[in-house]
């Protein structure tokens, strides 16, 4: 295995921990019974950022030039941005 | 040196261009499902917010926790076929199965919950909605699980090689995109309130 491999490797190893991690805490935050808004989108930006992650390490896009490299991050801006309009308009 | 350029910064990401379409598609379709719920919810909050407490975040926790795993021993494998270790490559989607195997048994284990205590699609709004998704996600891995089954099929055959791995990449980038909605849907249906 060369030493590219093998650092790509390792990055994925990290991503998959963080990963792991973010998700602890998100269970977490539920589990101590936090709420109110800013926790909700809190909560909502750890997906969103795992979602990036997945799509960029994961599913290989980070290092794709032109069209391909976006639709899953716009995917995630589009999705959060809906999300937050209909939780902020759900608070008021 | 052109060449190791384009191969640091391809066109196109790994795989069958056919199952990236594919995959937008398949996104586009549950993004239509993650806003409905969002947007159903302002004008039920108090109800959506009642019944999310009903569910079992200890089960959902677990079934994240195995898809990120599943995504991560198929990178491994996509890794291993690059490498053109085809038998390491056969064990990692098989481990990656595996996962799979966990998320349905513990989905099913949940539904089996829910349907004994007479919960349906007729329940109410949220059920509506959990249940659609869920299920519909549900599926999706089922899908998931056969194509890797097809791609660990081959490799054991020593399908693949250095130089013609495509297979797997395509299983790889659809596993992936499953993996990718459930980590918007666990968030929004069992934890966001």
């Amino acid at each position: 295995m060369d030493r590219e491999s093998t650092f790509s490797l390792r990055r994925c190893t990290w991503i998959w921990l963080i990963i792991m991690a973010l998700t602890l805490i998100t269970y977490s935050i539920n589990r101590l019974g936090l709420s109110g808004l800013e926790i909700t989108l809190g909560i909502l930006l750890l997906a969103l950022i795992k979602g990036h992650l997945i799509g960029a390490y994961f599913m290989g896009l980070n290092p794709v030039q032109g069209f391909w490299r976006w639709p899953v991050t716009i995917w995630l801006l589009l999705l959060g941005l809906l999300i937050t309009i209909a939780f902020v308009l759900a608070e008021g | 040196m052109a060449t190791l350029a384009q191969q640091d910064h391809p066109k196109y990401p790994p795989g069958d261009l056919a199952i990236w379409i594919f995959i937008l598609a398949e996104l586009a379709v549950f993004a239509i499902f993650f806003a409905s719920y969002a947007f159903t919810r302002m004008n039920h909050v108090e109800l959506f917010n009642q019944f999310q407490q009903q569910l079992d975040r200890d089960a959902a926790l677990i079934n994240t926790l195995a898809l990120i795993t599943g995504s991560y021993f198929v990178v491994r494998a996509v890794a291993a076929i690059r490498e053109g270790a085809s038998q390491i490559c056969l064990r990692w989607l098989l481990a990656a199965l595996g996962m799979g195997c966990l998320f349905l048994v513990v989905k099913s284990a949940e539904y089996s919950h829910h349907f004994s205590a007479g919960i349906n699609l007729s329940t109410n709004s949220f059920y509506m909605f959990y249940l659609s998704l869920t299920f519909f996600h549900f599926m999706h891995v089922i899908m998931g699980m056969v194509i890797l089954a097809a791609v660990a099929l081959k490799a054991r055959r020593g399908g693949y090689s250095i130089e013609d791995h495509t297979g797997v990449e395509t299983g790889a980038a659809y596993w992936h995109m499953v993996d990718l909605v459930w980590l918007i849907l666990f968030p929004l249906v069992y934890v966001m309130h």
